[in-house]
């Protein structure tokens, strides 16, 4: 394997009250990867992203990131601090709470300029970045003018201003409309070509195919329930079953009953979804 | 799967059986259209501060500063009629604004100038101004003196507040931001004002949602009990909400190095125009502080 940007060991993390978030992970994501984790809702998904970007830390175990161990102690260095926010990228799965700036302008602008980049070296990001994700008419706008679509890619676009090295997307396709959905994927694809690690959270197989390299699959324990490629993973039908992500579906034609697994949304290129 | 037949089926009362089914707005219809209308009014701002307008062209610093000179020197106006001219001033700099003179002094009149008239006028009685007798009233009546002082409190409050309007209607929020952070406001109290504004919005939408869907699933009114009940269990829900919101919107902050600052890239600049302003306002409100000491009380 490549060099390895995150290394889990034996990760484990429980809320206050000693609620499971999640179990014993183990998970090594190598330099350029893009992994999926997908898994049922409350699987723990979004709590993984958030540890990998240093904003939960494990109850248990360890993570080490960039060959430095990621603790809460760690990243009260600042010259550590700086170096990991600049190197990982965190899209929400929100927009609505990404967006904290009075207008898009300042809103690409907050990262790099917590960095100490140079103003005229912020400018130019800025400007680039816009031009690339086609939100140059929107940066004079505040965030709650924008629709859903557009928060989604003014979020994206003020992390890719720092030009991390990793980007961890938390259900990223969510509240997108189809047109939006192919334009991440796109965006996904450049993501790859520039080496850039990915690792998204979603449980939308069909996106998640198309998209990683790789799936992790976390298990309604908080486990991991599986870990490979997305052939390998998405032909695990009983596994998907299991793990929540896929249901029997059973429907009618005509006078003949018929069942079938069914993924929301569908994952037809797998053989998971039925199409009508 | 089928159905439950218990679902299938409507489960209506007749009209007759049903409480409180009058034909006026429920409570979450009156709720989500206040709600709504507030929305509406915070974008309507966004609109009004767009506008080509007098005081829309001046640096936000500028804006800022001889606006709180004029309802600085509101508060030092003895004279009613000083206060006229004030009251007159904010009218024309509306209406070189472009922001509407009607619905400008239509919401400075009904919000400031009425809460300050009811609050004052019972000083106008006789009872604590003594004074000539101009409207009696049973056993009290009110007296000149009394009149005059609610005319000279009413008139300082309204002019006042339409300076503070004139702020709000021809700022954008993030200048006014700029402007603060500018003027060396701590930047933890702009950080703070930059997102109040946009979770406030983000929060009233919650409640609008919620009373929508709680009015799509109603059928009847309620009781006064049953809708205190249900509005404070929301109520709860909505701070919590936020609480969670909060702390979401920090972990997005840190996660982009977020170091207590809030800079910002655009960097103000003032022009001649407003140094012309500055220096007239500066001018314009000494005379009037003079003038005031020649005609005032």
């Amino acid at each position: 394997m490549s060099e390895a940007d995150f290394i889990l060991k034996a990760v484990g993390h429980e809320y206050r009250g000693g609620v499971p978030a999640l179990a014993a992970i183990d998970l090594t994501i190598g330099r350029g990867q893009h992994v999926a984790v997908v898994g049922a809702n409350g699987s723990g998904k979004s709590t993984l992203l958030k540890m990998l970007d240093g904003l939960v830390f494990p109850t248990s175990g360890d993570i080490v990131a960039f060959g430095a161990p990621l603790t809460e102690a760690g990243l009260e260095d600042p010259v550590f601090r700086r170096d990991f926010r600049a190197r990982v990228g965190f899209v929400f799965q929100e927009a609505d709470v990404q967006l904290f700036c009075a207008n898009a302008l300042d809103e690409l602008a907050f990262g790099p300029l917590q960095l100490g980049l140079p103003r005229d070296e912020v400018e130019r990001r800025v400007r680039e970045v816009a031009a690339r994700l086609r939100i140059d008419k929107l940066l004079d706008r505040p965030p709650y003018t924008l629709s859903g679509g557009e928060k989604k890619r003014v979020a994206i676009a003020s992390v890719l201003t720092m030009r991390p090295h990793v980007l961890l997307l938390d259900e990223p396709t969510s509240a997108l409309d189809p047109r939006s959905q192919v334009w991440l994927l796109e965006v996904l694809e450049e993501w790859r070509r520039e080496g850039r690690t990915v690792v998204m959270a979603t449980h939308d197989l069909s996106a998640a195919a198309e998209a990683a390299d790789r799936i992790v699959v976390l298990s309604e324990d908080h486990a991991i329930a599986a870990d490979g490629t997305p052939d390998e993973v998405l032909a695990q039908r009983e596994l998907l079953l299991s793990v929540n992500l896929i249901h029997e579906h059973t429907h009618r034609h005509a006078t003949r009953a018929h069942k079938h697994a069914h993924a929301h949304p569908p994952a037809d290129e797998h053989g998971l979804d039925h199409g009508h | 799967m089928s159905v439950p037949s218990s679902c299938s089926q409507p489960d209506i009362a007749p009209a007759e059986q049903r409480r409180g089914g009058g034909g006026g707005r429920s409570l979450a219809r009156k709720t989500a259209d206040s709600v709504a209308r507030a929305v509406t009014d915070v974008l309507q701002n966004e609109e009004l501060a767009a506008r080509p307008g007098l005081l829309q062209r001046l640096d936000p610093r500028v804006k800022l500063l001889t606006l709180l000179l004029f309802a600085v020197t509101t508060s030092l106006v003895h004279s009613v009629w000083v206060l006229v001219v004030l009251i007159g001033l904010t009218m024309i700099l509306a209406g070189t604004s472009r922001v509407g003179v009607t619905s400008f002094a239509r919401r400075v009149w009904l919000s400031a100038g009425l809460l300050a008239l009811l609050i004052a006028l019972p000083s106008a009685l006789d009872v604590f101004t003594p004074g000539t007798a101009l409207v009696t009233l049973g056993p009290v009546s009110l007296t000149e003196p009394g009149l005059m002082g609610v005319a000279t409190l009413v008139a300082r409050v309204v002019a006042s507040a339409g300076f503070a309007l004139l702020v709000i209607w021809t700022m954008r929020w993030s200048d006014l931001l700029r402007a603060l952070s500018a003027m060396r406001m701590p930047d933890v109290v702009v950080a703070t004002l930059a997102m109040t504004q946009k979770q406030i919005l983000t929060l009233l939408r919650t409640v609008e949602q919620i009373h929508l869907a709680r009015e799509s699933r109603t059928l009847t009114r309620g009781t006064t009990r049953e809708n205190r009940a249900w509005v404070t269990e929301r109520m709860a829900f909505v701070v919590r909400k936020s609480m969670k919101t909060a702390d979401d919107v920090y972990d997005a902050m840190l996660s982009r190095g977020f170091t207590g600052a809030m800079p910002s890239l655009v960097r103000l600049r003032m022009g001649p125009g407003d140094w012309v302003w500055a220096l007239a306002s500066v001018a314009l409100c000494a005379a009037i502080v003079a003038v005031d000491r020649v005609v005032g009380p």
